[in-house]
């Protein structure tokens, strides 16, 4: 007898429709997909799967398929192929007065496929720097004679060169002829 | 002393066998290599490259950046190659050592000997100039080392007294 007032009370709390409508609870029903999904008492039968996001493993497939086979493998094939069917060249004597082409200094072919199309050969480099230093050389030893000069100068007061500015009319004449080209193209200044 | 021995001595029945498990393998790759693989390749050759010898840092004017760039680069290269040369010493000695195991003292003294040697002359020229290769500062040293030989004599034999100099 006791029991069924237990009952009772413990029916009011149970995850039931009937309880929901009147106190307005969730209620809770679980689905084959072992996930609890939230009711509400609507017609649709059709529910929302919730489940936790999938979106990171989805890109990490993504990334491994892109690198693994867009990537490794045709790397890998390509790279397999010219060691077998092409190989590495074999080292011989520079034959009397012919000067080897900065490609034919590699062994392995790809290091020379790159040498001749991609890469400055050592020589190259090396004469472009050597006319880089000359020209910066030229321009430094001019400037030290001017600062040498300019400092003689200083020293002995000697000529009127502080009276002289040097004045060049380079842009006036490029404003004269920029006006001059804009009036025949325009018509008027 | 006996040489170590080797699979081409005379040989039993286990040997043979052994052999023959490793023929297996071998003689279709070979056969594959020799036959199909290497002939269809093109014959492709590379060279060694040697480089002329430039004006060295002391045959070089004081104000020539042009001529100190080239010396600097030739510096460089000939630095790798004493590096070389120093391992290919090195690793003969090594090999000695191992090869001659318990009497490495008494055979191998006079690769020891040049191989001190080597490495001696080696760091005269190139050593305690700081991480970079300057061959300025390999000059001047050489110019130091002169000129405290003149004045102590021989490196090692340890400096004069101040007074009597």
């Amino acid at each position: 007898m006791a029991a069924f007032s237990l009952l009772r009370a413990f029916a009011s709390k149970v995850n039931l429709p009937k309880n929901a409508i009147n106190q307005g609870i969730l209620v809770l029903r679980s689905n084959p997909n072992n996930a609890l999904q939230v009711v509400r008492q609507m017609s649709e039968h059709r529910t929302m799967h919730i489940k936790p996001s999938r979106w990171s493993w989805n890109r990490f497939k993504d990334f491994m398929h892109f690198y693994i086979m867009l990537g490794a493998i045709p790397a890998a094939l390509v790279i397999t192929y010219i060691n077998l069917f092409i190989g590495p060249a074999r080292l011989a004597e520079i034959p009397e007065g012919y000067v080897p082409e900065a490609h034919e200094y590699f062994p392995h072919p790809i290091t020379r496929w790159l040498a001749k199309h991609v890469h400055k050969s050592y020589q190259q480099e090396y004469e472009l720097m050597c006319h880089h230093i000359y020209e910066i050389e030229y321009e430094q030893k001019l400037r030290q004679a001017e600062n040498r000069i300019k400092q003689k100068m200083a020293e002995k007061q000697d000529t009127q060169a502080y009276y002289y500015q040097p004045v060049s009319s380079r842009y006036e004449r490029s404003i004269r002829d920029n006006a001059q080209a804009d009036l025949e193209i325009s018509g008027s200044v | 002393m006996e040489d170590p021995p080797s699979l081409n001595d005379k040989s039993n029945s286990y040997v043979e066998f052994i052999k023959a498990v490793y023929r297996t393998v071998d003689r279709p790759v070979t056969w594959l290599r020799e036959k199909v693989v290497v002939p269809n390749r093109p014959d492709n050759v590379y060279y060694h490259q040697k480089f002329r010898r430039v004006p060295t840092i002391d045959e070089c004017y004081t104000d020539d950046r042009v001529c100190h760039f080239e010396a600097q680069q030739q510096f460089n290269r000939d630095k790798k190659v004493d590096g070389e040369i120093v391992q290919l010493v090195r690793q003969r000695y090594k090999e000695c050592l191992i090869a001659e195991q318990p009497d490495h003292t008494r055979k191998c003294a006079k690769l020891q000997a040049d191989f001190l040697k080597v490495s001696e002359n080696f760091c005269m020229k190139y050593a305690d100039l700081g991480p970079l290769n300057n061959v300025k500062d390999a000059y001047m040293k050489q110019k130091h080392r002169m000129l405290w030989e003149r004045r102590h004599g021989k490196v090692g034999t340890g400096m004069k007294n101040q007074d009597a100099l």
